[in-house]
Formats: structure tokens, C-alpha cells, sequence
């Protein structure tokens, strides 16, 4: 499996990681900068005084230039030590390691069902080109890419929760609370989640798959004698897994964003709560944490499909 | 609903109120864990260290405060002190309930007493050494009894310490833990601190020692952080939580429909109010003032507002509270013509524009376009800039930009704390940082000069009278708080401090 190609390719990857982590966390600090606000003024309380506020500036390093703060975040952070909140005194780590598997468990139950459902309906539509069938596909997607996910969060909540008591209508369970009870969890937010990726999954595949089912070579098939169904699996779907891959990269990152507002919806203790809160009152280490570790995952999760395109299409590796 | 709307509202106002409603519950059960829906993170579970008013609630359980107080009055009462007493009026004794400990078994002696409020007056990270601005020392008098010498009489300080700073932790955790005591809190509570996630859930576990006997009668407290109060109250709705707390008066008709659910209210010292700039034109003139407290109708502000959840507002202190004054309710009565009348007196004959802040959130704007028109009936013309709340609160008080500030006062335990806070020369939330009369003056330290209750409640009826004539706010109404728990929750008294406490909860089935 691993070719001289592909670990070439993998070494090159890694070699962008740094780079990239220190350009996005660099920017991240600096927006922080300018945004208004001040946790200096969080900290000192309701009813503090301008000196107060200065004399906390100054206990917690606030008042240092900005390059010596974000050098000595970077820093520490080298030697894997990412800080504790300014705010509450957590360490970033224990925060990130309780919230990422819970937005990950989300995200990873979203993506599935994206797949699952969105690729049937893509193959459907394309098979059945201008038909009712087809119709019907394409407006469902419509749909699933117009609607707020906030708000069909909400209606779910209503219906399933609230009304019928089929699910928990917030909060979220660890895996070690049992595989059952996490995806019991889980299933209202993923759903809410995945309307938009299996919107996305089946549009993208019904046009790649209705490109491909109408080029000549299909043509010379169907004069071969082929059958549809074979001519569908064996040539087909192969020739459009590349684009599927493409889709399900940019699927799963944006899942990943929309996280913060189905978070809030269900009071889930994920990232994106974590990190809508560390943004509203400016504590940079938690942000920048949090950054990282997003980060690190998005650039993961597109080198493995990176890895796959070479695996689907070994033209690509030898380019 | 309606029913028991009515009886909570006359009773409060009455103030014998919640104690009643808790006697007709049965007697107490032991055992069970709450779960709370609260709306936001803790900013610290140090008392001293933290600065957010919605953080009582996440220390009440695990620090026993030195003096309680009344839930439906605010009237001081022993809490780890059970008695206290003024030799002179500048020293006050209190005498510390003997045989309690800590959770770590630290005995809760004089010399922890000394240590907490020592720490609260000299740590460099404490927030709260404003509220002990007129101690001068304070000394260990006996193996139970500590001595606070005052630097000037200072009637204030007990309420005070029925606040952060007279909530006690244990002098061996502070010293061990140092910082990290902010996330490992050691009291003398009904509660011991268990964990906290941030964001997530702080629980907490009964203390088989407190000193309080039978109590208390939960076995466990979980207080789980939902910032977002629909999803907060959902999770009452679905039988996950049994109790939030806090919810906007819009929400009424949600708890009412849920069948599983009590919605409780009560007034609060929270209050709706108009802060104005009275050291700058055209607000130094004291008829303009008044003009703006007579030309607004605060029951419609009320009604359009708040959907009947409030008490109209005269002064910054409710109906309930122990130095309300009843005599000054309708000292602005509102008086379209009367206000016209002021303004012409003024030279703003045709009218007169004011730039006001206020906040973004949507409920703020509601109140913004109501007040904007009831004052534009007498010819005033409001410009509002609009900022979020710390962004706001900073442009006012700390720049000193715009004639007022459209906002809120949360309250303060002690009334004088408050008045001065407000009215007071220099004070931050005097944006103008003027005197606003000599009277006034006079009358804020003779309200912290008594020791007697009677004779402060006739100082503040001076003093109230004195920020009345000279209309030195815009005081609109006192917000009710609004909490939903499920039916079987039992024993919640809110109080009139609106940071809801849950020492005398039990759940029954």
C-alpha cells in the first residue's frame, strides 16, 4: 500500500503541518486583537475600578506587546504545554480532550448518515434522469441546503424529544458510557447536522454520475452489451469516487464549523460551545487551542483523503 | 397560572411570603441529586477571585456565608456568626458558631475567620477588597470571636458579609492550593465540591457534617452550564434537569403549558433603570431630570415589556425590601403635561435630542423603541448607539460617552452600597463622577452610621427623598426572576437578591 509515490506524498504533508499551524494560529491571535472587548475587564468583576481593571492586566501578563504574548503561547505550546483558561483556570488540554470526542462522535455520525442516505439518492436521480424520481431528489436537496440547521434542530427537538420522548433533548454521553447511550445522544444532532451534508452528497454525485453515464465510452458499453447495473457498479461509480472523496473532505470540515451553533442548540459540551465562549470573552489560550487542534484534524483528515485519491486513481501519484 | 401568580406577588409583597408556600409542601425527604440548568460557567468557585453576579448560586452551596440573610427581605440574620454586636460604633463583634468544621475538617475558628477576610482584603487577586474598603483590622478576640475594626461606622458591612466576602473556605486549602483553589473550593456548606467542567456541569456531594441538623436533604446537586435559556429549559421540559433558573418572561407561557413543570416568581432587587449623566448639559439641569421622570408611564413601559413579570420602579429599592419606603411610590406620577412644562421652564421649549447607549440584544431594543416613544410625546428625541453589554457599560462609565445608558442595576446586598455606587461622588457608575448635592452627601454615611435597623430605614427614607427631588436616575422596573422546576421538587423559597439557592430543596418521589 505504501508506495515510494504515496510516502513522498505523506512526507510532504507532514512538512506543511508546521507552516500551516503557525500561520493559522497566528492569524486567529491577531483577529482576536482586533476584535473589541477586553477579559481584562471580565476578570476584575462587576463594579470594578479603571486601576482594578489595570492592576489585572498586569497579574495576568495582558498588558505585554502582542508578539510577546503569541511567542510565548507558541512556545509553550512546542513543548505541549497549551496553558490553562485565563478565565476559569482549566487546562486547555483536559478541555480538548473531554470536548473533541464528543464533536467528533457528532460530526462522525453526520458524516455516515450523509453518506449512507446521500449516496442512494444521488445514484437514484442520476439513473433516473428527468424523471419524478429524479425531481423529487433534487428538490429535497434544495431544500436540505436552504434550511437552517439551528431551526430544523429545533423541530426535531420538538418532535422527538419533547413531544414523543424518543430522545434526550440536550446534552450529550461519552463512549464510555456505552456505545448505545453515546449514539442515543448523538442521533438528534447528527441528524440536524447531516441535512446539509446528504443535500451535498447527492447533488455532487448526481451530476458527476450523470457526467460520466452520458460519456462515450459509456456509449461504447451499452454497444458492447452491457448491462445498466454493471455498466452503473463497475464503471460508473468508480470513475466518480474521486469527485465523491472531493465532497466528503469538504463535507466533513464544514460539518465540523456548523457544530458550533447545533452545540448551543442541544447543550452539547463539545468544541464548538468551547470555543463560542472562549471567543465572546477573548481567552486567547483556550482559542488558540482549540485552533490547533482543529487544525491538526482538518489537515489529517484531507491528507488521508489525499492518500485515497492515489489509492481510487493511480494516475494522480505518478503526476 | 393566573392563581398562583397572584398569591406569590401578594404574599412577597407582603414579605412573609415563601415560608408559607414551603410548609404546605410536607415534610422534607432526604435523598436524590438536583439537576440544575444554569446559565453561564462559574467565572471562579474562590469567592474572592471570581467576579460575575451569576456565580452566587455556584458558592452558595459549598460556602456557608457569616451572616445570612431573609430570602423575601433581605434583612440580616446569623448565619456561621450567631450573634454579633457593636461595642462602639466602630467595631464589630462577631461570634462564630463553635464545633464547625470545613470539608477538610478544618475547625471554623476566630483564626479562620481573621484568615478569610484577610485574604479578601490583601490578596492581589482578590475582587471584592472594595467591599472591605473600611476595615481597618481585624482581630481574633477569643478561640470563637472575631473583632472587625472599622476605620469609619460602617452599618453596611454586615449584608456585606452576607456576600462573597463573608463566604468562609477553608484557610489550609487556600494555603495549599494557592491559585488552583479557584477550581478546588473547600467550605463549610451544605454541598462538597465534587468537579467542574467548564462549560459542562460543577457537582457537587452532600456534607454529612453540616452543621445545619437533618440538613441538607439532597443527596447530590449537579448544576449543568446551558447558556442558551431555550435549550435551558427544554431540558426541564424533557425531564432531564429539574430546575432552571432565570428565564425572560416571554418564556411564561411555555412553562405554564408543560405539564411536569412549577414556574415560581418572585420579585428581585434587579432593575430596569435609566442612568444619566447629571454633570453635563443638558442633564446638570435638575427640571430636565425630573421632566424625563414624569413624562415616562412605566406601567405601559411595564406591560409592553415584560408581559406583568415586574414592579414598577420609583426608586432602586422593591416593594419587599426592608427600607422601602411606601410613602415615596408615587413621587412621579406620570404627568405628560407636567414633564412639557419642566422642559419649557429648561428653554427646551422645542424640543430636545438625547444620545443614549444601549445593548444589541433584542429584549434591550424592545425597551429602547418603547421609551424612545414615550418620550418623543413630550418632544424629547431619543438617539440610542448601541453596543454589547461590557462595551456599553465602558462607554458610559468609563468614557463618560452619551447623556445616559439604557441598562440595569443587579443590586447590591446593602442598600448603601447601592445608593453610594449610584449617587455617590466619584463612583464608577456615576458616569458624571459629580456630587450630586450635599444633602445627598450627608445622607449616604448617615445611612451607614446606625447599627439599628429603624434608624437606617428612616435614613434611607431621607436619602431616597434627596435622589428623588434631584432625579438623579430613571429608575423603570424591578425585573420578577422566573424559574421553572418539575413537580417534584420541593422546598425552593426564591429570594428578593434573585441568585437562587438551593440549601432547603428536597425531591419528593
Amino acid at each position: 500500500m505504501l508506495t515510494r509515490n504515496r510516502l513522498r506524498l505523506i512526507r510532504r504533508r507532514l512538512l506543511q503541518i508546521a507552516p500551516v499551524i503557525v500561520l493559522a494560529t497566528f492569524v486567529v491571535f491577531g483577529l482576536q486583537q482586533l476584535v473589541p472587548g477586553d477579559i481584562a475587564v471580565t476578570l476584575a468583576g462587576d463594579n470594578a475600578t479603571d486601576a482594578r481593571i489595570a492592576e489585572i492586566r498586569t497579574l495576568y501578563g495582558l498588558d505585554r506587546p502582542f508578539f510577546v504574548q503569541y511567542g510565548s503561547w507558541l512556545w509553550d505550546a512546542l513543548h505541549g504545554n497549551l496553558g490553562k483558561s485565563i478565565l476559569s483556570g482549566e487546562a486547555v488540554l483536559d478541555s480538548i480532550q473531554r470536548r473533541f470526542p464528543t464533536s467528533l462522535l457528532i460530526v462522525g455520525c453526520a458524516l455516515s448518515l450523509s453518506l449512507v442516505i446521500g449516496i442512494p439518492l444521488g445514484i437514484l436521480a442520476a439513473t433516473h434522469r428527468g424523471s419524478r424520481i429524479d425531481a423529487f431528489v433534487t428538490s429535497i436537496a434544495s431544500l436540505g441546503v436552504a434550511l437552517p440547521n439551528f431551526w430544523l434542530a429545533m423541530l426535531l427537538v420538538a418532535t422527538f424529544a419533547l413531544n414523543w420522548n424518543f430522545f434526550p433533548a440536550t446534552g450529550a454521553a461519552p463512549l464510555s458510557a456505552g456505545v448505545g447511550k453515546a449514539l442515543h445522544y448523538a442521533a438528534l444532532p447528527a441528524f440536524a447536522l447531516a441535512a446539509g451534508g446528504i443535500a451535498e452528497v447527492a447533488r455532487q454525485l448526481r451530476s458527476s454520475l450523470v457526467e460520466v453515464l452520458s460519456s462515450q465510452y459509456v456509449r461504447t458499453l451499452h454497444a458492447k452489451g452491457l448491462s445498466p447495473t454493471a455498466i452503473l457498479w463497475k464503471h460508473g461509480l468508480k470513475n466518480v469516487s474521486v469527485n465523491l472523496l472531493t465532497v466528503i473532505g469538504l463535507v466533513f470540515n464544514r460539518l465540523l464549523g456548523a457544530t458550533v451553533v447545533i452545540e448551543a442548540v442541544f447543550a452539547i459540551p463539545g468544541i464548538g460551545s468551547m470555543v463560542v465562549h472562549a471567543a465572546i470573552h477573548k481567552d486567547f489560550p483556550v482559542i488558540q487551542g482549540v485552533v490547533l487542534a482543529l487544525v491538526m484534524i482538518v489537515i489529517g483528515v484531507n491528507l488521508l483523503i489525499d492518500v485515497l485519491y492515489t489509492v481510487l486513481d493511480p494516475r494522480i501519484s505518478q503526476q | 397560572m393566573l392563581k398562583f401568580h397572584r398569591r406569590d406577588f401578594l404574599a412577597s409583597a407582603a414579605g412573609l411570603a415563601l415560608a408559607g408556600a414551603a410548609f404546605a409542601q410536607g415534610a422534607p425527604k432526604k435523598g436524590g441529586t438536583l439537576k440544575v440548568s444554569a446559565n453561564a460557567n462559574p467565572s471562579s468557585l474562590d469567592p474572592q477571585t471570581g467576579g460575575s453576579g451569576s456565580d452566587h448560586s455556584f458558592l452558595y452551596p459549598i460556602h456557608d456565608t457569616l451572616v445570612d440573610f431573609e430570602p423575601a427581605t433581605l434583612k440580616a440574620v446569623p448565619g456561621l456568626a450567631e450573634s454579633w454586636s457593636n461595642p462602639d460604633p466602630k467595631t464589630l463583634l462577631l461570634n462564630i458558631r463553635a464545633g464547625v468544621a470545613f470539608h477538610d475538617g478544618t475547625p471554623l475558628d476566630a483564626a479562620a475567620v481573621k484568615f478569610n477576610l484577610d485574604r479578601a482584603r490583601t490578596d492581589p487577586r482578590s475582587n471584592i477588597k472594595g467591599d472591605l474598603v473600611t476595615v481597618e483590622s481585624v482581630e481574633v478576640t477569643g478561640p470563637q470571636q472575631v473583632a472587625i475594626k472599622l476605620k469609619q461606622p460602617d452599618s453596611a458591612l454586615l449584608l456585606i458579609l452576607s456576600d462573597r466576602a463573608g463566604m468562609m473556605g477553608s484557610p489550609k486549602a487556600m494555603q495549599e492550593l494557592a491559585k488552583d483553589y479557584d477550581r478546588k473550593p473547600v467550605g463549610a456548606g451544605p454541598m462538597k465540591f465534587v468537579s467542574w467542567n467548564d462549560n459542562e456541569k460543577v457537582v457537587y456531594a452532600r456534607n454529612d457534617n453540616y452543621w445545619k441538623t437533618g440538613q441538607p436533604y439532597l443527596e447530590g446537586l449537579e448544576m449543568q452550564v446551558i447558556p442558551e435559556i431555550n435549550t435551558a429549559l427544554r431540558a426541564v421540559v424533557s425531564n432531564q434537569n429539574d430546575f432552571v433558573y432565570f428565564l425572560s418572561p416571554q418564556q411564561k407561557p411555555l412553562v405554564d403549558r408543560a405539564k411536569n413543570l412549577t414556574a415560581v416568581s418572585g420579585p428581585t432587587l434587579y432593575c430596569v433603570i435609566l442612568f444619566l449623566n447629571f454633570a453635563r448639559a443638558p442633564l446638570d439641569d435638575v427640571r430636565v431630570r425630573r421632566a424625563l421622570n414624569y413624562a415616562i408611564d412605566r406601567e405601559s413601559f411595564a406591560k409592553a415589556t415584560m408581559a406583568g413579570l415586574s414592579e414598577v420602579a420609583t426608586t432602586v429599592l422593591p416593594k419587599a425590601h426592608w427600607a422601602y419606603d411606601p410613602v415615596l411610590a408615587d413621587f412621579y406620577k406620570y404627568d405628560p403635561d407636567k414633564a412639557r412644562a419642566l422642559l419649557a421652564e429648561a428653554g427646551h421649549k422645542d424640543g430636545l435630542e438625547l444620545h443614549l447607549i444601549g445593548y444589541t440584544d433584542q429584549r434591550q431594543q424592545q425597551r429602547q423603541e418603547v421609551l424612545q416613544e414615550q418620550l418623543r410625546k413630550v418632544g424629547i428625541k431619543l438617539r440610542f448607539s448601541t453596543f454589547n453589554i461590557p462595551e456599553g457599560s465602558a462607554a458610559f462609565f468609563a468614557k463618560a460617552e452619551g447623556n445616559g445608558l439604557l441598562s440595569q442595576w443587579t443590586g447590591r446586598p446593602d442598600p448603601s452600597l447601592t445608593f453610594t455606587l449610584l449617587y455617590g461622588k466619584g463612583s464608577y457608575f456615576n458616569s458624571g463622577r459629580a456630587e450630586a448635592s450635599p444633602e445627598i452627601t450627608s445622607a449616604l454615611a448617615a445611612s451607614r452610621a446606625s447599627p439599628d435597623i429603624e434608624d437606617r430605614k428612616k435614613a434611607f427614607s431621607v436619602l431616597q427623598r434627596h435622589v428623588l427631588e434631584q432625579a438623579l436616575s430613571v429608575p423603570l422596573l424591578f425585573q420578577f426572576e422566573l424559574d421553572a422546576h418539575n413537580v417534584k421538587v420541593k422546598g425552593f423559597k426564591p429570594n428578593l437578591l434573585g441568585k437562587p439557592r438551593f440549601d432547603c430543596v428536597w425531591l419528593d418521589g
